[in-house]
């Protein structure tokens, strides 16, 4: 029993890393990726072109090659950043790939005439995207936020492979010293735990936005 | 009499469909025009002209005397702002804000465009809900309306602004026959309080006794314009008769 405990305690640890990328992640990729669904949407075509081809490469490559290009391949350029920010940067800019282009779709999804209906009340553009489009956003684009986000969960067990004592890494290495699955189990019960929190919370965020449905 | 509206000449094309060729049109104060005519003849676009949700290519708009374009060249967009703020309009699709409740989608222009003090925004909605009977529903979603109280709060949405000039764009078209009356009764007493009114429309009945002046246009001109009584009676052109009998 003593041995179960060591173990949780060790895998929790491990769990505080895991929590770290996710929510630096998060708070980074969200206000990054709404920045580049505006920039997609602009009228100004070298942005949209240069948001597009960010967008494919992000979305067009596994997300473990970008974390082996941002941890070793940037060194040899000159660009060496430690080991947690170097997972930040990998998975912040494939996050707001994503995020960006989920964005952008529930913009385009707002009929033309909320905004012909602000501009004949005479707000301006910047206030009628404060205040009658975003939360109309909000509301589409919580369900697959929603489902990015516990992805993203999952995905930060990929930095395994950078030598970070992650949840699953930990657990992985009990289980190669001690010869014992239970660390696995205790594993999935963590990420288990995390998601179930993450889908009550955006449960209630689409309930609160979802208040105006008939 | 004060002119509300003047158009002059307005060109409009849509890539190589030219929608308007040629409107001229003076508004009165007080005056309540009924614009009919078949689709596609170019009536919304000439509206949505008048409040630059489309651009023009040729001619002038004059608002309350001041131009908002003229000759094909617009006035800066401060001055814009102020010309179109005598200007209020009725979607046929309402556009209400879904996020906002009924009292919110009232208010949201007046605190913010206007700088009106929130109470006396609320009370001027307050005023204006009452006036088009739904003061019972002014903390409900718009969701939970039907679509005909959803037009009045639109209208009561544009009133809230005090504009001279409303521009209606075929306001009961997407509504169940039995919620039109709702929405032509309030236009009516809109009108019976000299609203300046522009309304595109298929509601016969409304351009016949509501109307101080019915337009009919058709091809991008303005074919035949008269009193209700002599446009329907006594119609002169025969695209306005041809109009008339399918209609009737």
């Amino acid at each position: 029993m003593d041995k179960f405990f060591d173990m949780t305690v060790l895998i929790a640890q491990g769990a505080a890393v895991t929590l770290e990328i996710f929510v630096v992640t998060l708070i980074l990729s969200l206000p990054i990726g709404a920045l580049a669904a505006l920039g997609r949407l602009s009228t100004f075509k070298p942005l949209r072109y240069i948001m597009e081809f960010y967008v494919w490469i992000m979305r067009g490559t596994p997300l473990m090659l970008q974390l082996l290009f941002v941890y070793f391949a940037l060194p040899m350029i000159g660009l060496k950043l430690p080991d947690i920010a170097a997972a930040l940067l990998a998975f912040t800019l494939n996050y707001a790939a994503y995020f960006a282009e989920i964005f952008r779709a529930g913009i385009q999804a707002i009929p033309r005439g909320q905004f012909e209906a602000a501009r004949v009340l005479g707000l301006p553009h910047w206030h009628t995207m404060k205040r009658i489009v975003f939360p109309q956003v909000l509301r589409i684009v919580l369900p697959p936020i929603s489902n990015e986000t516990i992805n993203l969960v999952k995905d930060t067990s990929l930095i395994y492979i950078l030598a970070m004592n992650d949840l699953l890494r930990v657990a992985r290495t009990i289980v190669q010293r001690e010869f014992d699955m239970t660390p696995f189990v205790i594993a999935g019960i963590f990420y288990l735990t995390m998601t179930a929190v993450l889908t009550w919370a955006f449960k209630q965020l689409e309930a609160h936005y979802g208040k105006y449905d008939a | 009499m004060e002119s509300m509206l003047e158009l002059t000449g307005i060109y409009k094309s849509f890539g190589d469909n030219q929608v308007l060729r040629g409107i001229d049109l003076v508004v009165d104060k007080g005056e309540v025009v009924a614009v009919l005519g078949p689709s596609g003849s170019g009536k919304s676009t000439m509206l949505r002209c008048i409040n630059h949700l489309e651009t023009i290519d040729k001619g002038s708009i004059h608002i309350k005397g001041k131009a908002l374009v003229e000759g094909g060249i617009y006035v800066d967009e401060s001055q814009q702002q102020q010309v179109l703020s005598a200007t209020g309009m009725v979607f046929q699709q309402f556009n209400l804000f879904p996020h906002m409740t009924v009292l919110e989608n009232l208010i949201e222009a007046p605190i913010y465009v206007k700088g009106i003090a929130k109470e006396e925004a609320v009370n001027i909605a307050e005023n204006l809900l009452n006036k088009v009977g739904l003061i019972e529903v002014k903390d409900r979603y718009p969701a939970r309306l039907s679509g005909g109280q959803q037009q009045r709060v639109a209208i009561a949405r544009a009133l809230a602004m005090n504009p001279d000039i409303m521009l209606f764009d075929e306001p009961t078209s997407a509504l169940d026959p039995e919620l039109t009356g709702e929405v032509l009764k309030t236009m009516r007493e809109l009108a019976a309080e000299h609203m300046t009114m522009i309304v595109v429309t298929h509601e016969m009945s409304f351009a016949r006794d509501a109307a101080s002046r019915v337009i009919f246009m058709a091809g991008g001109v303005i074919v035949e314009e008269n009193v209700p009584e002599e446009f329907f009676n006594n119609p002169r052109e025969d695209r306005t008769k041809a109009f008339l009998m399918r209609n009737n």
